[in-house]
């Protein structure tokens, strides 16, 4: 797999997003699909640097992985902040989603976008650290 | 970080005030803030209607979706909010999360 270390600060989501753009381009995403995961690894960046790091006042990095096969991308994001599954959180269902403007509570809607937007996602910890896993699947 | 926003408010015709406000670039959590700022600017003029400019954005996380919901909460439940020209992967988000039943979607604002 190959490997990049960036800072858990906010300044670091743009340059996240920006390198996984270029992976998502060079392993011949289309562009719904790159859009789609430029969005979920900004959403889990953004938790990791604001929840993770910043809100207890921790330092620390976001090593983000990526490894291409025939079949798909696969990128994974490890950090060694509090253990926290994105899964473990509930999501909202239809019911919430179907809500005016005015009545609807503000958080879960990033966590979702991820899930919807990558063929996989997966969350396990390892060695003290969280890893977010990516998935999208290649045309062949 | 390419983000800009601009924001204007101006008198309607009909009575009432029209808030516009431009966003160019990648609307992420961090620029969110800036546009929670010009929404909370623009909110002092309790607009009727309150026109998004979305020609040139390129990007927009939950974090801009939250700042919508905000507007709204914040303004109150009459606003109307019109989004000029969005990019279609913006578009795609807001119908993913329901947001797009609760917002106009048009090429020019009808005002």
């Amino acid at each position: 797999m190959h490997s990049k270390t960036f800072p858990g600060t906010v300044e670091s989501i743009d340059s996240i997003r920006h390198y996984i753009a270029d992976i998502a381009q060079s392993a011949g995403l289309d562009k719904k699909a790159s859009y789609n995961l430029k969005l979920a690894v900004d959403e889990i960046a953004t938790n990791i640097v604001l929840y993770g790091y910043e809100e207890p006042g921790l330092e620390g990095n976001i090593d983000v992985l990526h490894e291409q096969t025939d079949e798909a991308l696969t990128v994974v994001f490890e950090d060694t902040s509090a253990p926290f599954d994105p899964l473990a959180r509930e999501l909202p269902d239809e019911e919430d989603l179907a809500k005016p403007l005015e009545e609807r509570k503000i958080g879960g809607l990033g966590i979702f976008l991820t899930v919807k937007g990558v063929d996989d996602f997966s969350y396990e910890r390892v060695e003290g650290k969280n890893r977010n896993i990516f998935k999208m699947l290649l045309a062949t | 970080m390419s983000f800009a926003i601009k924001s204007n408010v101006k008198d309607a015709a009909d009575g009432g005030k029209v808030a516009t406000i431009n966003l160019e670039g990648e609307l992420d959590s961090l620029s969110a803030r800036l546009f929670q700022k010009e929404i909370e600017k623009v909110a002092m003029e309790s607009p009727k209607d309150l026109v998004l400019d979305m020609e040139k954005l390129s990007f927009m996380a939950s974090a801009g979706l939250r700042v919508l919901i905000f507007s709204k909460q914040k303004i109150g439940s009459a606003l109307n909010i019109y989004l000029v020209k969005p990019q279609q992967p913006i578009v795609d988000t807001l119908e993913h999360t329901g947001l797009l039943h609760s917002v106009s979607v048009v090429d020019k604002y009808p005002g």
